[in-house]
């Protein structure tokens, strides 16, 4: 198909879709007038029923918590599909050396990045267990504070270079953490109905509000999610990372 | 600046889907393609969480302000927040994609890799349906 | 208040729109963390800091990175080609 009948293509559909795009901002209320009566509800309510103070780790957790739960399949599942693309063609052996384009220079590691990643790296995941454990109280919880602790690692690579980063980060422990997280999250889905409740109903003492440990199954769930994607997203850097080495002596990248 | 700013944020949201759509319509380069798409994405967040705003509301946050107080919705924040995390490894898997086209077939323009070019360019000459050749 | 988040909102379409005119892969990593940035300021702006923080974590730091390394392995395996 031609760049010109692609945008042919595109203008027509534009024709299509741009009445209709001016009708809805015609009909639906202005930005800023209202918002949605279920947001409204689960506001007025939420704080007395769950004793939590962050209404979005509320939904996420539990009253939506179905909706999560599916959230984090669909990450394992990709995350499983970018690990199966990469190893499935470079296997899992480790390389020596990194891939470097000719006549490219290479830039010793200053001493300087050392020390700051050494003083950076510990904060940054002291920050993101923070941002874990208080969910229900304070903005986070364990999407974000994955992706933090996650994050946090890279500096490793960065302060020790790429062979300290191997070694003080082993993929089957991110295995480990990314399937056991999911894992958590399934069972606290099922274990309320093994004593006759709801799926993920919230059956555990709820604590006391605006404390940490309030809200019941919502920190145990929190914390399945922070384990799968800190797990998931150190894999995937694992995964991206390998990518830039070059293939071990011997294995021939395949050829077609 | 009412009338405008009641529906800015919309007007946005659709530009921003629209120059996404435009750019992966156009692009020669898978690797720029994701990063289309990425801009497509982003329009959804803004959507959804300009549909759940509204004026002098505080975060839906209990925790300086007490339970009551007039709060933007949470519902579509839990949307995005959980969209933007998972999103972030159907990038991943986007990227490796064009990774594998790049090491199998060399090029990373969707012109280039059509499967059916020489294809069509052989039936086009002959006129009829030509056998697949090796 | 209002004039923040129009401010902010415009910028969003401009750094957007950015991403797709930057046609070269790496320049256009620049463009993406830029654009991450805005969004968490908008974000912020919308009373989302739960959001902000995500689009903080993602967009700035997780996306770019795995954009540049995926740039990195492209270039040297036409490099690894030509030669």
């Amino acid at each position: 198909m031609s760049l010109r009948l692609r945008l042919i293509l595109l203008a027509l559909s534009a024709l299509v879709l741009v009445p209709g795009f001016g009708s809805v901002i015609g009909h639906i209320p202005g930005f800023g007038s209202e918002i949605p009566a279920y947001g409204e509800l689960i506001n007025r309510i939420g704080p007395a029923e769950r004793q939590v103070a962050n209404m979005v780790s509320a939904i996420n957790f539990d009253i939506r918590g179905l909706d999560t739960l599916g959230e984090e399949f669909m990450l394992l599942a990709a995350i499983a599909g970018t690990v199966v693309l990469l190893r499935g063609q470079r296997g899992t052996d480790t390389a020596d050396t990194a891939i470097r384009l000719p006549g490219r220079p290479l830039v010793p590691r200053a001493e300087a990045v050392t020390l700051v990643c050494r003083i950076f790296g510990p904060l940054i995941a002291v920050f993101g267990l923070y941002i874990v454990l208080h969910a229900t109280v304070t903005p986070g919880g364990g999407f974000q504070g994955g992706v933090i602790l996650a994050s946090g690692t890279m500096l490793i690579y960065l302060g020790e270079g790429y062979a300290g980063w191997r070694r003080s980060v082993l993929s089957g422990w991110l295995d480990a953490m990314e399937g056991g997280g999911a894992l958590v999250f399934t069972l606290c889905g099922l274990g309320p109905m093994l004593v006759g409740a709801a799926f993920m109903e919230n059956l555990l003492p709820l604590g006391i509000y605006k404390d940490m440990l309030s809200g019941g199954l919502i920190l145990i769930e929190n914390l399945g999610v922070a384990l799968a994607v800190t797990g998931g997203f150190t894999q995937l850097f694992l995964e991206f990372m390998e990518e830039t080495r070059e293939p071990a002596a011997g294995e021939d990248t395949p050829s077609e | 600046m009412t009338p405008i700013m009641s529906a800015l944020p919309f007007c946005v949201a659709a530009w921003l889907f629209a120059i996404g759509l435009y750019g992966i319509v156009t692009s020669r380069n898978y690797i720029h393609l994701v990063g289309c798409l990425g801009v497509c994405q982003s329009a959804t967040y803004v959507l959804l969480l300009a549909v759940g705003y509204r004026w002098d509301s505080v975060a839906p946050i209990f925790y300086d302000h007490p339970p009551g107080t007039p709060a933007v919705d949470p519902v579509v924040q839990a949307l995005v927040l959980t969209d933007i995390v998972v999103g972030a490894t159907l990038t991943a898997l986007l990227l490796v994609m064009a990774i594998q086209v790049q090491k199998r077939r060399g090029t990373l323009d969707p012109e280039e890799l059509a499967p059916m070019k020489e294809q069509q360019a052989a039936d086009a000459c002959k006129g009829r349906v030509a056998e697949p050749q090796r | 208040m209002s004039i923040l988040l129009a401010l902010l909102l415009l910028l969003a379409a401009v750094t957007g729109t950015g991403i797709v005119l930057v046609r070269e892969p790496r320049r256009q990593v620049f463009a993406i963390a830029v654009n991450g940035l805005v969004l968490t300021l908008l974000f912020l702006a919308l009373q989302a800091p739960d959001v902000a923080l995500s689009e903080l974590a993602v967009g700035t730091v997780v996306v770019p990175l795995l954009f540049l390394v995926a740039i990195a392995s492209v270039r040297t395996s036409r490099a690894g080609e030509d030669a």
